[in-house]
């Protein structure tokens, strides 16, 4: 996120610490969508999302006070909205969610691609229905995710944060953050494969 | 790394993400683009990569409720006064 964005926002909690009440409503109005916005990628579910939100600016507001202004606000806030949104994820049943190690792409001995398949679907992004049906197939493969991986690709691909910052806003290294995002990827393509291509011969794992 | 080292499974499980953000030292995207260039289930896999970080950014945007802002703004201010 640019410098400047940062120095706005610093401007306003530093008028929120010092009880100004409009800099709050400004700071709803900057940041609302994207919190709701980060929490539906959590929760995926609109009112838990909303309340995930709620929560999160009722955080910001009474702990503002041990915010560090040497650091980067959108970073402490994300973590902030994250932390809603796990909170309210945990009292609900847990998600079921998949060993990535199963949905890796295949490769012979010589490392060359086992059974390479055309994936079908790829030309049929062209079109939009068939291009939006595929994505809400892709978001429902991104809630099977463990979180950690989850988190990452719907920063990055969905929300498409800068990945700088979203290794900042959850606290690993660039080098973590890219390895999550390419195993996210890769099961998200390997699953979109999966049901919408020509089926490999024989010895395909069967789809839930 | 030599061409030979440069096996499909490398490049779709280590190179990929590096390729895709431009973050791969040029000698290396050159000897990956070699490969593409002579292996059709590589660029197969490239394109169905692509194509599922097209679909990903069509989740956004988002609808977001109406009146959210003020929402927030009710529900903070509810309960900072059941506090007082």
């Amino acid at each position: 996120m640019a410098e400047d964005q940062n120095t706005v926002d610093l401007d306003l909690v530093r008028r929120i610490k010092s009880g100004e009440e409009e800099a709050f409503r400004e700071m709803v109005e900057r940041y609302h969508r994207r919190v709701y916005s980060l929490a539906y990628g959590v929760l995926r579910n609109a009112e838990d999302a909303e309340e995930a939100t709620q929560d999160a600016f009722l955080t910001l507001y009474r702990k503002i006070g041990t915010f560090d202004e040497s650091k980067k606000f959108f970073s402490w806030f994300y973590r902030v909205a994250l932390n809603a949104a796990y909170s309210r994820a945990r009292r609900r049943k847990p998600a079921r969610t998949v060993s990535l190690e199963d949905y890796l792409p295949r490769f012979q001995g010589d490392g060359h691609q086992a059974s390479p398949e055309f994936a079908a679907w790829v030309e049929g992004i062209e079109d939009e229905t068939i291009a939006k049906e595929l994505a809400e197939r892709a978001e429902a493969f991104i809630g099977e995710l463990p979180p950690a991986y989850r988190d990452v690709i719907w920063m990055v691909d969905v929300e498409e944060m800068k990945p700088a910052d979203v290794a900042e806003t959850l606290e690993i290294s660039m080098p973590a953050l890219k390895s999550r995002l390419h195993r996210a990827r890769l099961f998200v393509r390997e699953r979109l494969t999966e049901i919408a291509s020509v089926p490999r011969d024989g010895e395909r794992r069967t789809a839930p | 790394m030599t061409h030979d080292a440069l096996t499909c499974k490398r490049i779709i499980l280590e190179y990929l993400v590096d390729y895709e953000d431009g973050s791969m030292p040029e000698t290396e995207r050159r000897d990956l683009e070699l490969h593409l260039s002579h292996c059709p289930p590589c660029v197969q896999f490239l394109a169905s990569y692509r194509a599922t970080g097209r679909c990903l950014k069509m989740l956004k945007p988002r609808d977001i409720p109406r009146n959210l802002a003020e929402a927030v703004l009710r529900f903070v201010r509810k309960r900072c006064d059941e506090k007082e």
